[in-house]
């Protein structure tokens, strides 16, 4: 039975060397540590970072924990990318004091850190390759003040009250709406955690106690279709914005239910990544901040080819 | 026996006990000398177990009394009969199989040290060790029991019962897995035990090996007490008599004369490790033949086997004198062969779906059309044809089968072998659990099918009902069958006869529910 | 690293004492087939090692070996929460949010009402304790089978932890000491050159105490016991449910350690966290040879499994395997344990 049991880890191990990448001892290492993995999102920035890869010629890896909770699982990936040794490292902290001693030690290597995406509450890395939520969530209120008037009641579901983009994508919008429209009024802020269904329940609860609302922004993809959901079982007539994309707010778009949505740029983020870090390896002083860029799109250029090549399914 | 007019140490007086409505036990007595060895003796269902569990505190009575030396006591849980002194070795073992024959033993009673957290297992081992030495049993305390052989097994009950220096010990048929040795061992223990003044109750059928360690022996019948003899001198025949010996219900046996028809099954040399013992037997078309013997004679398990729900380990199977191979139920199925078994409502039937579902059960393949749909009209009209010539008391053919009565339900699972066309049916018990009404619904039901032409086999441990249906017995015991009978011959005495007569060269029987476990 | 350590729990850690003659004590210890089993699932542990040593260098690092042992302490400390309760022939599905509901507590207790370290220390192992006991009484008393009783826990401690923490994670820093119960290293001030985290020593001290209750006290006793043949323990006399209370208030209040490590780890308590962590660590006791069906089972056996499957994740990370065959591969493991373990049984 031992030698049964050796055998069956032997093949499976053989199995394994066949997915192993090919040597890359040679090509500089960067491994970029995510804050997810499965979403689509995560998936559009792994492939930004696959093809700065083969751009730059060095060796890229992703990854991420299975969900935005686990932040040890992270910590775990950090700090066996760090033990191999890489060049640099591209990192998206679930939360920033958990990982400050792992990126402590990565700086006391002088291992360049680039921080993406929401970044690392911190000023160990050397640039962060984001997309400036807050402007982005300004102009979805510009858009949504342009389609109701400019007056009226509006609500907002957001994701979370935590992490830097819910944080930047709230305040951006709220604090465009105090500062430039005067006669619209957020009645209603309330958190679906960014998930569909609670964002669904959130939505009708708000759409329930205000009968003349006209327009809701979502502040993620998950958010988003909750609000979608939540109007189209409601039967109400109200301008929904929402962020990200996914087939289904594109699905929503096209059919005309959502009148439009800001997308980051997450191939663009992962492009960006790779390169500032191959740059920081050069030498090269980088900006702050990194501005990867957001769009609005909606039913009129949604199959432009430019804002196609950002969206994601 | 000591002196003459002895306290009993044990006296049971007016025990009635019910379950759920139906009597077990109606006004029974008994009585138990110190140092005697005392056999109790029934047939299947006289309530033997059920009268020494409430002496256990497995059970609680309705009515009655139980005097200890003298004394009127109650016994409310197995704990209070432990601490009377009152030990009691089931039928069923009571073990865990992953602990050691020590910790087993002293199971709640564990040596302690450490103020009472930690176990001295030291001084458990020694502990046990001392039992097995007063038993001259050679075993090592710290064995895994789920290692031991089921007989070695029993041994550790036995230690366990005599570790609470019982004076009382209930012994439920403890040698139906034991070799002869093992037996002479348990019996050397048992004489131990007598000659330091402990009361023995000896639940067991097996005459041989009571003659030889019995004083006395009560017969009980039917939850009744019957009679107490002492052994010596006491014939076999005469407590047999006394063990079947009953009004016969007016029923009378005629059954026509199928001795001349063709054979549509025969089963040669079955053998199944020691629970089917090279059986032989033929049954004819348009007969009922009776399948008589005790529990665990192995009766049950000749049918399964020849219905394909367990594997043999020999035997060659013809239906109609084509050789057959039947390695599961479908096979036997497709022969025309079918099996209602003790057990209806684990075993025959889907309880929570309704009378339509169950009695296609077997047949959906007829009711299935293109595309795998069932096609419900079909199904509901089987149904009803059988609802109605079957008179299964039913609303619709769409209620649930729970509801229905056990005659009810007994009648589904015929209906279910009949849209089979099976005709070749073994019958395991089939009036067990039915009232008596829906009794004789079923008894015309099998004559009539009989009359058909259909071969039927029916296991039955009551006597009356095997008499009178049956037009030719097969009595079986451990395993073997040891008579046929039918006419003039066909009597309870002889049945009973044949189902206690073992044969003493055989291997003991290893019980199928326990299987060795190693750690 | 704790040769000696593994050697004593291997005595301990089985039903029967040693004979006078310690040879000949350890060789019917050795062939014992439960020692087998073990001897099995260690080899296994070593194969992976010598595996993944050779398959990259980078692997048998120093840093990276205190990686492995870092990752595996938290898993490590649920499983043996978990073993208890596996050895009854029972489940507990809601060890992942009880650990995070007793962190939640902690931070209660230390962040929001500023009590010292060792009240949120006794807070933490007090409401795992509790939450334990809830779960036996739902079990042993309302009589409901543990799949659903610890199923509704989960759900309902991980509501809890979002409830009372306001859904946002409870930060320690009020509380300096309090990275040191996972991250300081009391080895590493005695032993310089060995700095191990004290996450690993905690979880190394858990596994020998709960191995000592498991082997030696009345406790563990019934543990089995009730495993092996819970109506023959009943019939015995002994109160069934009384055991089967204390045995998940056990693994509860372990659950609740394991709460206090991972809090300290990440300097935090995450109310997000936890759902998802209870079959990584059923995972651990399976690979390490304790048995679903219960009466059977060891500490040791179930920390050699936890870190089975660190090693192999922490290798698989190493190697640059793609995040997606990390998991199959994993899921292949447990299979593959959980079937050998059938095998041997059915030989036997």
């Amino acid at each position: 039975m031992t030698q049964r049991r050796l055998l069956n880890i032997a093949l499976a191990a053989s199995a394994l060397c066949a997915i192993v990448p090919a040597a890359s001892a040679q090509q500089i290492y960067i491994p970029l540590i995510s804050k997810g993995f499965q979403h689509q999102f995560w998936q559009a920035v792994k492939s930004g970072a696959d093809q700065a890869a083969k751009d730059y010629k060095v060796t890229v890896t992703f990854e991420g924990p299975e969900t935005e909770a686990m932040v040890d699982k992270q910590i775990d990936m950090l700090a066996a990318a760090l033990a191999k040794n890489p060049k640099a490292i591209g990192f998206a902290a679930l939360d920033s004091q958990a990982a400050t001693p792992l990126l402590k030690k990565a700086q006391a290597a002088h291992i360049p850190v680039v921080a993406f995406d929401s970044g690392v509450d911190s000023d160990i890395p050397v640039t962060t390759a984001t997309t400036n939520n807050k402007a982005a969530a300004a102009l979805a209120a510009d858009k949504l003040a342009a389609l109701i008037g400019s007056e009226g009641e509006v609500a907002v579901v957001a994701h979370d009250q935590t992490s830097r983009t819910g944080v930047d994508r709230r305040d951006g919008f709220v604090e465009r709406i105090k500062a430039s429209y005067p006669k619209i009024k957020i009645v209603s802020l309330q958190y679906g955690g960014g998930d569909q269904l609670k964002s669904t329940e959130v939505t009708k609860s708000i759409l329930q106690a205000y009968p003349n609302l006209k327009g809701i922004f979502g502040t993620n993809e998950g958010s988003a279709i909750g609000v979608v959901n939540g109007v189209r079982e409601m039967k109400r007539k109200v301008v929904i914005i929402g962020y990200d994309s996914g087939k289904q707010q594109k699905d929503a778009i096209r059919d005309g239910t959502m009148a439009g949505a800001i997308t980051q740029n997450p191939v663009g983020i992962g492009y960006k990544t790779v390169e500032a870090a191959v740059k920081a390896l050069k030498g090269e002083t980088l900006p702050k901040v990194i501005d990867t860029g957001f769009y609005w799109y909606d039913k009129t250029n949604i199959a432009d080819p430019k804002i196609a090549a950002v969206l994601y399914d | 026996m000591t002196a003459s007019n002895p306290t009993p140490l044990v006296s049971i007086r007016h025990l009635s006990k019910s379950f759920a409505g139906v009597a077990a036990l109606q006004d029974c007595q008994f009585e138990l000398l110190p140092g005697e060895v005392h056999a109790l003796m029934g047939e299947n269902g006289a309530g033997k177990s059920t009268l020494m569990k409430v002496l256990a505190g497995v059970y609680q009575k309705d009515a009655g009394e139980l005097l200890l030396d003298g004394r009127a006591i109650e016994i409310d849980s197995p704990r209070a009969a432990q601490a009377l002194g009152i030990g009691i070795v089931h039928q069923e073992l009571n073990l865990m199989n992953h602990l050691s024959a020590a910790q087993n033993i002293f199971i709640g009673r564990e040596p302690r040290r450490g103020f009472g957290l930690f176990v001295d297992d030291d001084a458990l081992d020694a502990q046990a060790r001392r039992i097995f030495e007063r038993m001259h049993l050679d075993l090592d305390p710290r064995t895994l029991v789920g290692t031991l052989t089921v007989a070695r097994q029993q041994m550790v009950e036995i230690a366990k019962a005599l570790s609470f220096d019982s004076r009382l010990l209930i012994l439920d048929e403890p040698t139906a897995a034991l070799n002869n040795d093992e037996v002479a061992d348990l019996f050397r223990i048992i004489r131990q035990l007598k000659a330091q003044g402990v009361g023995i109750v000896y639940i067991s059928h097996r005459m041989d090996e009571l003659q030889q360690i019995a004083d006395r022996v009560t017969v009980m019948r039917d939850g009744r007490y019957i009679a107490t003899l002492p052994m010596a001198g006491t014939s076999v025949e005469h407590i047999i008599g006394l063990m079947v010996g009953r009004e016969l219900a007016a029923m009378v046996n005629d059954p026509p004369d199928t001795s001349r028809n063709e054979v549509v099954l025969e089963v040669r040399g079955l053998n199944r490790g020691s629970a089917i013992r090279d059986v032989n037997f033929s049954l004819r078309q348009g007969e009922i033949l009776g399948f008589a013997g005790l529990m665990g004679a192995g009766r049950t398990e000749v049918a399964r086997a020849v219905f394909g729900a367990d594997r043999i380990d020999a035997g060659e199977i013809r239906v109609r004198g084509a050789k057959v191979a039947i390695k599961s139920p479908a096979d036997a199925v497709a022969h025309g062969i079918g099996y209602l078994s003790e057990d209806r409502k684990h075993f025959g039937l889907a309880v929570g779906l309704d009378v339509e579902t169950n009695i296609a059960l077997a047949s959906m393949r007829q009711f299935v059309t293109l595309g795998g749909f069932v096609d419900a009209a079909a199904t509901r009209n089987a149904a009803e044809r059988f609802v109605e010539r079957l008179h299964i008391k039913t609303p619709s053919v769409e209620q649930q089968v729970a509801r229905l009565s056990g005659g009810n339900q007994q009648k589904i699972v015929i209906s279910k072998w009949l849209l089979r066309d099976c005709d070749i049916l073994f019958f395991d018990e089939p009036t067990r659990g039915i009232d008596v009404g829906a009794k004789a619904e079923i008894y015309k039901l099998l004559n009539a099918l009989a009359a058909e032409g259909k071969a039927i086999v029916m296991i039955s441990s009551e006597l009356p009902e095997v008499l009178a249906m049956s037009h030719r017995v097969v009595v079986m015991c451990e395993g073997r069958i040891t008579g046929e009978l039918r006419g003039a011959e066909l009597t309870q005495e002889k049945i009973m006869q044949l189902a206690t007569q073992r044969q003493r060269s055989d291997q003991p029987a290893t019980r199928p529910e326990e299987p060795l476990t190693a750690a | 690293m704790t040769a000696h350590l593994i050697v004593n729990t291997i005595i301990t850690d089985h039903l029967a004492a040693p004979q006078p003659g310690k040879l000949a004590a350890l060789k019917q210890i050795l062939f014992k087939p439960a020692t087998r089993q073990k001897m099995l699932a260690f080899a296994s542990l070593l194969a992976l090692l010598v595996f993944f040593s050779v398959a990259s260098p980078n692997f048998l690092q120093y840093g990276n070996m205190v990686g492995i042992l870092q990752s595996t302490a938290v898993n490590g400390v649920l499983a043996i929460a978990c073993t208890f309760v596996i050895i009854t022939a029972g489940i507990d599905l809601s060890v992942g949010t009880m650990m995070t509901f007793c962190s939640v507590m902690a931070g209660v207790v230390l962040t929001y009402w500023g009590m010292p370290l060792p009240l949120g220390i006794a807070a933490a192992i007090l409401f795992g304790t509790l939450c334990g006991f809830v779960n036996g009484v739902l079990i042993a008393k309302l009589k409901i089978p543990p799949f659903i009783a610890t199923l509704g826990m989960m759900m309902l401690l991980k509501g809890l932890s979002l409830v009372i923490s306001g859904t946002r994670p409870i930060y320690f820093n009020s509380t300096p000491e309090f990275p040191v119960i996972s991250q300081e290293s009391l080895i590493g001030y005695f032993v310089p050159a060995l700095p191990i985290p004290n996450a690993v020593l905690i979880m190394f001290v858990v596994a020998a105490i709960a191995s000592i209750v498991l082997n030696k006290t009345l406790v563990g006793r019934y543990t089995f016991a009730l495993g092996s043949n819970e109506e023959a323990v009943r019939l015995s006399g002994v109160n069934v449910a009384f055991w089967k209370i204390v045995v998940y208030s056990i693994s509860g209040a372990i659950c609740g350690i394991a709460g206090l490590l991972i809090a300290s780890r990440l300097n935090s308590a995450q109310p997000a966290l936890g759902q998802g962590y209870e079959l990584d660590a059923i995972a651990a006791v399976v690979i390490g040879g304790t048995s679903l069906s219960g009466g059977t089972g060891t500490i040791l056996g179930t920390i050699i499994g936890a870190f089975i499957m660190s090693v192999l994740t922490n290798g698989l990370r190493i190697m640059s395997v793609a995040q997606e065959w990390q998991t199959v591969l994993t899921g292949l493991i447990i299979i593959l344990a959980v079937y050998t373990d059938i095998l041997r049984r059915g030989k036997s």
